[in-house]
């Protein structure tokens, strides 16, 4: 954003990347250079097969570019070792997936607390952590269902938890609500607009336009370029906040302001709660 | 770090746990492996301790030369000892029968000469008959005993025989065969003894003395000639103190005979109890393979159901990344749960074997021990198949990219 003295979260310069080779050499993202700062809310918008999963997976350091410099806060990551970055991915990033991705044979519980393993928290520990991440996504008492007795919006506030409960300082969602009526995707779009106010970085692939209005900044992406970069009116309501809230230095969501905004959120949606 | 190993297992006993009837299964694989080891070891203990009994029962102070060069190393007890030398004559000479017998602190020296040829009495005897020929220390020197009649002597010799109370009752279908002739090799010899039944087939002998006619040295020659087979010298000290001192001058005044060859062994103790017979040898060689290869047939199970369980869970293996999960983390996971089926197979394979070798001990003359040896090979064994089938499939686990795995459908 404008702020020129905080150093951006997320620079890119010329990221290239390329799937299969001669003839059938296609670049899904050919050329892309995005600034992003901390407390920002994206959305990433685009037809099918614009590059936008894919510039998702590198900015989540799950795929690498072919060519371009990704630093991520100040730091090349080509120079980042592979055990660096699996370190990272568990630190600092928190994904969410279109598909939810939990793992079918663990309970909510242990896929919510899959995470903290790879802090090296202990067991006890982990699950006390899990449960009131739980808590604040009203899912207490399917703690120790299985995925697949949730209905898609559970699962995606699983998935959401999941994503949130080693306190990253970046959310990558890749389509959240893809597979969501409407109504569950409000829910989670209050979720995560709720996270953005305090004051992490959201970088969200929709394709749906409707959800830009919880963004700060729409990006659309075509063949692999960025094609337009606006900030939404949104933006500048919320950077203010966004800017305070960097200056008293509290970039992770702390349990108790979870609470309090997931208690308002519940009330509203309380009828979506009960259908599901 | 510590958070890490112990959060493993969990995660391999629950993955384990979510796949019973495989992970039985393979189990069950490994545990047939570990077992058959464990029984073979058990029982070949076994039988080692029987030998090493009888020949504490017999005062600790018996030397036994042997044709041949020595045998050491772990090995040794695996390679039977006559293969080599079957149809070769035996380096042990009359000579060296007199020069032992010459040594001071040598108080019973007793030959075993193995005499080839047929039983004739009033019906066949069984092939597993032999006839040895010695002298008459061999009765003392094994702690034998005499049923009936009397062991040859110095005048009581020619064409006479002691025979094996089972012997005696195969070729003249009685136990009372004092007197009684038989045919040996055109020659007839007289029974003027008979044995008592000792019932032991395995002892450092080689001979099953219940199967077994004895001649004398002289009677042997006149059936086989004059060099007689000399398959082993039992030599018995004054004391057990000077057992070393007559091992000392049996190996010097040997090796002066045969030219400072060194082609005969003298042994003792835990060196005389190596199984030793051939019988034995061919049994324990055709358990081990099929151990072998069952325990090998147990590990590629291992490897089997592990490259199935990385292929089904790449999608988690994915995810896991995606969440934060290094390399070392993913093939760490599944290492830990190779080796917690081999481990589980080799505690089950432990039992296992032991009940398997009770249940082989009750045919056979001889029981299975335990010892921490046995408890730490099948241990060690489980191991190294964890690890050594279970590494390939957790590094390929471990390589897989994590876009292409999460798009892996489930």
């Amino acid at each position: 954003m404008q702020d020129a003295k905080t150093p951006p979260v997320i620079e890119l310069h010329g990221i290239k990347k390329c799937f299969g080779t001669g003839d059938a050499e296609h670049y899904a993202i050919d050329g892309i250079d995005l600034t992003i700062q901390a407390g920002e809310f994206i959305a990433i918008m685009g037809p099918s097969g614009c590059g936008k999963t894919t510039l998702l997976n590198i900015l989540g350091l799950l795929d690498r570019s072919n060519d371009g410099i990704y630093k991520l806060d100040g730091r090349d990551v080509s120079s980042i070792s592979s055990w660096r970055q699996a370190i990272i991915r568990s630190r600092q990033i928190g994904f969410v997936f279109q598909s939810f991705n939990l793992i079918s044979r663990l309970s909510i519980i242990d896929n919510v607390a899959l995470p903290l393993m790879y802090k090296g928290y202990s067991k006890t520990k982990r699950l006390e952590m899990a449960s009131s991440m739980l808590k604040n996504f009203h899912l207490s008492e399917r703690e120790y269902y299985m995925p697949w007795q949730l209905s898609g919006g559970q699962t995606q506030r699983v998935a959401i938890a999941r994503a949130l409960v080693n306190s990253p300082s970046i959310i990558l969602a890749d389509e959240p609500t893809g597979n969501l009526d409407s109504r569950s995707s409000h829910v989670i779009m209050e979720e995560l607009s709720d996270l953005h106010q305090q004051g992490n970085t959201i970088i969200m692939v929709t394709h749906n336009p409707r959800l830009t209005s919880y963004a700060s900044r729409v990006i659309t992406m075509l063949d692999g370029k960025v094609d337009t970069d606006v900030l939404t009116n949104k933006s500048s309501a919320k950077s203010t906040k966004a800017k305070k809230q960097k200056n008293k230095k509290t970039p992770k969501p702390k349990a108790a302001t979870i609470r309090r905004l997931k208690k308002k959120a519940v009330k509203k949606t309380a009828p979506v709660e009960g259908e599901s | 770090m510590r958070w890490l190993m112990i959060n493993h297992v969990q995660n391999a006993s629950q993955s384990l746990r979510s796949n019973r009837t495989r992970s039985y299964l393979t189990i069950l694989g490994v545990a047939i492996g570990i077992a058959s080891i464990v029984a073979v070891l058990s029982l070949s203990a076994g039988a080692n301790k029987i030998v090493s009994q009888q020949i504490d029962e017999l005062g600790g102070n018996i030397a036994v030369v042997r044709p041949g060069e020595p045998r050491d190393g772990p090995l040794s007890g695996l390679s039977p000892s006559k293969i080599n030398r079957e149809f070769a004559p035996s380096s042990l000479t009359e000579y060296d029968l007199k020069t032992i017998r010459a040594i001071p602190g040598a108080k019973e020296v007793a030959p075993i000469i193995i005499v080839g040829g047929a039983i004739k009495g009033d019906s066949l005897a069984p092939n597993s008959s032999t006839v040895i020929a010695s002298t008459p220390d061999l009765i003392s020197i094994n702690g034998l005993e005499l049923k009936d009649g009397q062991f040859f002597d110095d005048t009581i010799n020619k064409d006479k025989v002691v025979i094996g109370l089972q012997l005696s009752v195969d070729i003249f279908g009685t136990d009372q065969s004092i007197g009684k002739t038989f045919k040996f090799n055109k020659r007839t010899l007289t029974v003027v003894g008979i044995l008592k039944k000792v019932n032991n087939p395995i002892n450092y002998n080689n001979v099953d003395f219940d199967n077994t006619a004895i001649i004398s040295l002289d009677t042997s020659k006149l059936i086989a000639g004059n060099t007689p087979q000399i398959q082993q010298i039992n030599i018995r000290s004054d004391t057990v103190a000077n057992l070393d001192d007559v091992i000392v001058q049996v190996n010097k005044k040997l090796l002066a005979n045969h030219l400072q060859q060194k082609d005969f062994s003298v042994l003792v103790g835990d060196q005389i109890s190596q199984p030793t017979s051939q019988l034995f040898f061919i049994i324990t060689n055709i358990t081990t393979a099929v151990a072998g290869i069952s325990l090998l047939v147990g590990g590629i199970g291992i490897m089997n159901i592990m490259l199935v369980n990385v292929a089904e869970r790449t999608r988690e293996i994915g995810i896991r990344k995606a969440l934060g999960a290094s390399n070392a983390d993913i093939a760490w996971q599944f290492i830990i749960e190779s080796l917690s089926i081999s481990i589980a197979g080799g505690a089950i394979g432990y039992a296992l074997g032991y009940m398997a070798a009770f249940g082989i001990s009750s045919l056979v003359s001889f029981t299975p021990v335990f010892t921490l040896d046995i408890a730490i090979t099948a241990f060690v064994l489980s191991i190294v198949m964890g690890t050594l089938f279970g590494i390939y499939p957790a590094i390929r686990a471990s390589r897989k990219d994590p876009i292409d795995s999460l798009r892996h459908y489930e």
